[in-house]
């Protein structure tokens, strides 16, 4: 099982697109996904989870990937992060 | 399953949050504010006022009811002056004073030199004790949080639990649709509330909005009313959704129930295997029903088994008989 501390960094935070692009990515992962923010554990394949997370430009969120591909999915989803889902 | 229980709450925290509610005066000047509450025991410290000291309750909101002020007022003021400071030096994190009365002078004092706060309620001791518990107990009471979805079926909570995309909330919508109600979607925030009791709620950011793959975000409370949904409900059997798996051994009989552990307390799991075109909806009023037969008393799969044995046992029996009639 892997973990990794992630800031948020795009400047309207993880709203309803990134949150999309990020539970789209993580569902072509085998692995189990989860993103914790605030003492809060969402399954990151699911939309209403992470956008539930509220998570705003700024803030940390830990993710938690555990299965066959979980360093592959880690390593996509950080990516993601880095290029701010796209946007500035 | 991530915990979120809280260890202890500072006094500002309860002031702001019951001010109203609880009709409270702060008389200090607010210097011990940040005192934190550890636990959700309230002592009344009768006893260490008359100077007995001994197996004190540390770390205890104190309340000082009539009794404790009158007894207090017929001390001439040297004494209490004493006692109060005896008091002050026990570990207090926080003094209540009930039914509207004055705190007096001597108080207000040594209070402010051990900076412990001083609060006042209107309402009578009983009925502040009770109120003031029952607040500590739903802060401090356990709880995390799961993936997964809550449902009311027939008055029975019902949480799905399964992988992302095993059809979760696509049960959930067919149950709404029948006339059941949702409580949560996604995440459900678990409170244990009584010693045999769990309590599901949703979280407030996502209100009853569903995801449903294909459609999108919908509303369930706009689209089917305020019949629909549900704030919180007992959970009581766990259905755990799975993709139907060739190898693995279900359950036919039902006569040994299976259980699964949430906070420490043992719920009745059922696991349904999930196929193209299988109700699920039907299975989940059936699992409701059936719990509900249980909880009256009546279980049908060790009826079914004893009516079974006691046939063999008649058929048996006849048996003997015509083979021991020899006429």
């Amino acid at each position: 099982m892997l973990e990794e501390k992630i800031q948020i960094t795009n400047k309207l935070g993880l709203h309803a697109r990134p949150a999309a692009m990020l539970v789209s990515t993580a569902s072509k992962f085998k692995s189990e996904i989860f993103a914790i923010k605030d003492g809060i554990e969402v399954n990151c394949k699911s939309i209403m989870g992470i956008m539930m997370l509220a998570a705003e430009t700024g803030s940390w969120i830990t993710l938690k990937i555990d299965g066959p591909d979980e360093q592959q999915a880690l390593e996509t989803i950080i990516q993601m992060f880095k290029e701010n889902f796209g946007e500035k | 399953m991530q915990s979120r229980t809280k260890d202890s709450i500072t006094v500002e925290d309860f002031y702001k949050d019951r001010q109203d509610l609880f009709e409270l005066t702060l008389f200090t000047s607010g210097s011990g504010l940040k005192n934190r509450i550890e636990n959700n025991q309230v002592h009344r410290p009768g006893l260490a006022l008359a100077g007995f000291t001994e197996r004190f309750a540390h770390k205890r909101s104190q309340i000082l009811g009539e009794t404790e002020l009158t007894y207090l007022l017929n001390l001439e003021s040297k004494r209490r002056m004493e006692v109060l400071r005896l008091l002050f030096s026990l570990n207090v994190p926080v003094v209540f004073i009930t039914k509207g009365n004055p705190p007096p002078e001597e108080l207000l004092i040594t209070a402010e030199e051990s900076n412990t706060p001083v609060l006042g309620t209107r309402l009578s001791t009983p009925g502040f004790t009770y109120r003031y518990s029952a607040y500590l107990d739903s802060i401090f009471a356990p709880r995390i949080t799961v993936h997964g979805t809550l449902v009311d079926v027939y008055g029975v909570g019902l949480l799905y639990m399964g992988k992302s995309g095993v059809g979760k909330s696509e049960c959930a919508l067919d149950l709404v649709e029948r006339g059941h109600r949702l409580v949560a979607d996604d995440v459900v925030l678990i409170t244990r509330k009584a010693p045999e009791v769990i309590i599901g709620a949703g979280i407030e950011v996502t209100g009853h909005h569903m995801e449903v793959r294909g459609i999108g975000i919908i509303d369930i409370e706009k689209l089917f009313g305020i019949r629909a949904i549900r704030l919180q409900k007992r959970i009581e059997v766990l259905v755990r959704l799975e993709i139907w798996d060739t190898e693995f051994e279900y359950d036919r009989l039902g006569i040994d129930e299976q259980f699964a552990t949430i906070l420490g307390i043992e719920l009745p799991q059922i696991t349904i295997p999930v196929s193209p075109g299988k109700n699920i909806t039907v299975i989940s009023e059936v699992i409701a029903m059936n719990h509900m037969l249980k909880v009256y008393g009546h279980n049908p799969a060790l009826e079914f088994s004893k009516r079974l044995s006691e046939d063999l046992k008649r058929k048996d029996r006849t048996l003997s008989y015509l083979e021991s009639d020899t006429e």
